[in-house]
């Protein structure tokens, strides 16, 4: 038992790391595509530890608890995370809606910290977090439904094994309708544009963050981190077949986070509405569709 | 040995005398009820789980009892909502009209509930099912209105009718009251009409859609201390109601072969979809905490009806664990905000602001409360909600599971409401005098905040007592160790999430102790774009949270009332219709009831 619960902080840990470095090397590359230079890799990196090492201003212990409650959630789910098919801490229970849950707390935490700084913006950001959720999730988890009832578990590495079993396709191919709204959903979940509204720093003074500095905001990088690192390895465990050494799964991280970064680089932004009827017209539709062919008549690529 | 006949005239009486007593001193009088509940509770702990408890009748004429586990687990349920809620009294009583009969009343309800869930005839449910509307009819209406009363009235009567109806077809096609034999007897049309009937019985009282209209109304407008009985405990009656209906009547009907379901239930099933989905939205809407928190209540009667629709053992298991974790949930949530409108008057979210910072423990028994409701681990709603996922995503369902999912998402959004606008933000200047609940509310808040993150923890011990009722409702028990639940397509170890979340915790606080301490500023002092803010009412974000979100069923959310309304209306044209008829003065309406009275005479003697 503390030897599972090392190997989930290391994941957790080599999950922030990880993803700290695809996405310093994505702003490079996103800088290229701007005929920029870019910063360097480790740019974010400089950015955490700095914010770290700074002296911030609290707003009363709820403002602090929530930024605990929330690294602690987001850690908590990272630890679940299965890196590949064999490799994870705790076996048999990398349960997927113990993802989606605990992922939740973090995302309560934070929104509770943020709402307790006593600033309007930040509840704007939160209220805008929040209909993101209620947008994207629905869509996402049908087709997570879908694919729970095909390979009739819903243990990660289940599906991941099911996935590479001979003879079965990657979830991308089989379910391709499911596969398209699993990434749609992902780049809602990812906050990228156009998806980006509760963020969106040119309106609302960078959201739900407004008030924060400091260790607190360092902290909230971290979990930022760490939950694209959570959400990017859902996709690729659900869609893309998991992955049976760490190289293969780096590698199909690294192309599901940029595929994500580039599209989001050309886009612009929804209002906030507009998210919420998006999703619930062609996602959700394309996801019920999805799931009744496949589920009801069997048709599986 | 306890009696069930002793313990309801024990409750009879304890309320006369509850009634004299706070008469007197309502302090004295509030303290006896807390006895009392805890009296009846006590006894019903220690021999209803081995179903020890004596049901011979000597006294109550035509009255016939008999035990069960679904009725103990209903009726454990129920009194440990009524003992935590009883703790509210001596506070809140004083507050209200008619302060003497309130204990009285709040005891006979809970002598109607004992009734109800042990007798084996359907003739004493429908009597003490009237026994209960008939008390807690006169409890409503001492809160804010009048009218609450009616509307709780008026679809509680419609279920009970509805309930009497089919107890009657029963009794036409099987010649017993008694409610196993004659629900095992029923067969073909009988059987469809009964499940029928009494569905309607359990979508009044369980607040369903379409039947949900009164729940706002009346849960929003009850005394405050009252509100989480009728969300954590009397709303379960329909659940019970439900299981009466779904499980243990099987009308021979269509199975849909897909989902392995019978088209009926599959419609259950449906309309428990649409009860969630309208539950969420009119919650994200509502601007009242306890009207918000009753949508809250419609949308998870809509999980237990979708759950008891699923005809396996799963779903069954995450319905009744649903009954449970949300009836601890909401109890635990109406009493943090009926604390608050203690000290400030109101629940209206938009006038609240910052209660944090004075009630800190009412703050954390509300969290604790939702993230369960929100199915969040480690919390009794997250083990619930994963077991009806469980058997929702095995069963296929999946416009069920649009529904379900968009409930549990949605069930984020509202119950973030109250907690970001009423019990963080801005702290309002005319709220700094308040004081946290005193210690006797601090109990069943407590004791509550256990329970909940206990249901989440280690769910075992509960899961035994349903099991129980699962094998004797005829299906085979759930598999589970003491940590492990074991689903149709997955398992999932409770403490593990707990212990692992703790762990977490710790790296975050000790990341967080470890770096340079921050400096404390006001609430006031934060980033206003360049503006001076001197007053923190305008820098409360309270006010229609989800603006944009609500605009895009602005219309739509109007439906249900504008068709209630213009029901009533339509009701109100046929009274007219009969007053006229029948209690006018006006001599041609006379002549006409003479003349058509002489007709039909003559039609007598022609045939």
């Amino acid at each position: 038992m503390i030897l599972s619960i090392f190997i989930g902080i290391s994941i957790a840990l080599f999950g922030f790391v990880l993803q700290t470095s695809i996405g310093g090397i994505n702003r490079k590359i996103i800088g290229r595509l701007q005929k920029r230079h870019g910063p360097r890799w480790y740019q974010e990196f400089i950015d955490i530890f700095k914010l770290l090492s700074k002296r911030s201003v609290s707003h009363g212990w709820i403002f602090d608890f929530g930024v605990i409650m929330a690294l602690g959630g987001i850690i908590a789910t990272a630890m679940f995370m299965p890196l590949t098919s064999t490799f994870l801490a705790f076996e048999n229970y990398d349960n997927f809606f113990i993802f989606v849950y605990l992922l939740a707390v973090g995302m309560l935490g934070m929104a509770m910290s943020a709402s307790g700084s006593g600033n309007p913006w930040a509840s704007i950001g939160v209220m805008r977090a929040l209909t993101t959720m209620l947008a994207y999730e629905v869509p996402f988890l049908i087709v997570v439904l879908t694919i729970v009832n095909l390979s009739g578990n819903s243990s990660l590495t289940e599906i991941m094994l099911y996935q590479q079993a001979a003879g079965n396709n990657i979830f991308l191919i089989a379910l391709p309708l499911g596969g398209i709204v699993g990434f749609i959903a992902l780049m809602g979940m990812l906050g990228k544009k156009p998806f980006e509204t509760y963020i969106a720093p040119a309106e609302i003074a960078s959201g739900p963050m407004v008030e924060y500095g400091g260790k607190q905001l360092g902290m909230l990088f971290i979990l930022h981190e760490i939950t694209i690192f959570i959400e990017v390895s859902l996709f690729v465990h659900l869609f893309l077949g998991g992955a049976t050494n760490i190289f293969e799964f780096l590698f199909k991280y690294f192309i599901v986070y940029t595929v994500a970064n580039l599209i989001s680089n050309v886009n612009g932004r929804f209002k906030i509405d507009q998210v919420v009827k998006f999703f619930y017209k062609w996602p959700l539709l394309m996801a019920v569709t999805q799931a009744i062919i496949a589920i009801y008549f069997g048709w599986v690529i | 040995m306890a009696s069930i006949e002793f313990l309801i005239l024990f409750l009879v009486g304890a309320g006369i005398i509850a009634y004299l007593l706070t008469k007197l001193n309502t302090i004295v009088g509030s303290i006896f009820t807390i006895f009392t509940v805890m009296f009846v509770f006590v006894s019903l702990a220690q021999y209803g789980f081995g179903m020890d408890i004596i049901t011979t009748v000597k006294i109550l004429p035509g009255i016939s009892f008999s035990q069960s586990y679904l009725g103990f687990y209903f009726a454990i349920l129920i009194v440990f909502i009524y003992l935590m809620v009883s703790f509210f009294h001596p506070y809140f009583i004083d507050k209200y009209k008619y302060k003497d009969s309130y204990n009285l009343l709040f005891l006979l309800s809970l002598a109607g509930i004992l009734g109800a869930f042990y007798t084996n005839n359907f003739l004493n449910l429908f009597f003490f099912f009237e026994i209960i509307i008939w008390t807690t009819m006169f409890l409503i209406p001492q809160g804010k209105s009048k009218e609450a009363a009616v509307s709780y009235f008026g679809f509680s009567l419609a279920g009970s009718v509805s309930l009497l109806l089919g107890v009657f077809v029963i009794f036409n096609s099987t010649g017993t009251f008694n409610i196993n034999d004659s629900l095992a007897l029923l067969s073909g049309n009988s059987a469809v009409l009964v499940f029928a009937l009494f569905l309607i019985a359990a979508f009044a009282k369980l607040g369903a859609f379409p039947l949900h209209i009164w729940l706002p109304i009346t849960h929003g407008n009850a005394p405050d201390p009252f509100s989480p009985v009728l969300s954590g405990a009397l709303v379960k009656l329909g659940g019970f109601i439900a299981v009466l209906a779904l499980i243990k009547i099987t009308p021979a009907t269509v199975m849909f072969r897909a989902m392995d379901i019978p088209i009926g239930h599959y419609l259950v099933a449906i309309l428990g979809g649409l009860t969630i989905v309208f539950g969420t939205l009119m919650a994200i809407k509502e601007d009242d905490a306890k009207k918000l928190l009753a949508y809250s209540s419609m949308s998870h009667g809509g999980y237990i009806l979708v759950a008891f629709s699923i005809l396996n053992s799963m779903a069954f298991a995450g319905g009744f664990y649903h009954i449970l974790a949300h009836a601890l949930a909401s109890a635990g949530a109406f009493m943090a905000i009926a604390a608050v409108s203690r000290v400030t008057g109101t629940t209206k979210i938009k006038e609240l602001g910052g209660m944090i910072h004075k009630m800190p423990i009412t703050y954390l028994a509300y969290l604790i409360a939702i993230i369960s409701m929100a199915g969040i681990p480690p919390m009794g709603g997250f083990i619930s909600k994963w077991l009806i996922f469980q058997a929702v995503i095995d069963k296929g369902m999946v416009f069920v599971g649009v529904a379900v999912f968009f409930g549990s998402v949605g069930s984020f959004l509202y119950v973030f409401r109250p907690l970001a606008a009423l019990f963080l933000g801005q702290e309002f200047t005319e709220y700094k005098h308040v004081k946290e609940a005193p210690i006797l509310m601090l109990i069943p808040t407590f004791v509550l905040m256990g329970l909940n993150i206990y249901t989440g923890v280690f769910p075992a011990a509960f899961l035994k007592v349903i099991n129980n009722i699962i094998v004797e409702l005829g299906y085979t028990g759930i598999t589970y160790t003491t940590y492990v639940i074991s689903g149709n397509n997955g398992v999932l170890n409770p403490a593990l999430i707990s212990l692992v979340f703790v762990v977490g915790i710790l790296i975050a606080f000790i990341i967080f102790i470890l770096l340079k301490k921050s400096r404390k500023v006001e609430l006031m002092d934060t980033y206003t774009a360049g503006n001076f803010i001197h007053d923190e009412h305008l820098f409360h974000y309270s006010t229609d949270f989800y603006a944009p979100l609500e605009r895009l069923y602005e219309k739509q959310s109007h439906w249900m009332t504008t068709f209630y309304r213009a029901l009533a209306e339509k009701v109100k044209e046929l009274g007219k219709l009969g007053k006229y008829l029948f209690m006018s003065k006006s001599l041609s309406v006379t002549l006409l009831w003479i003349i058509s009275i002489i007709i039909f005479l003559l039609w007598g003697e022609v045939l």
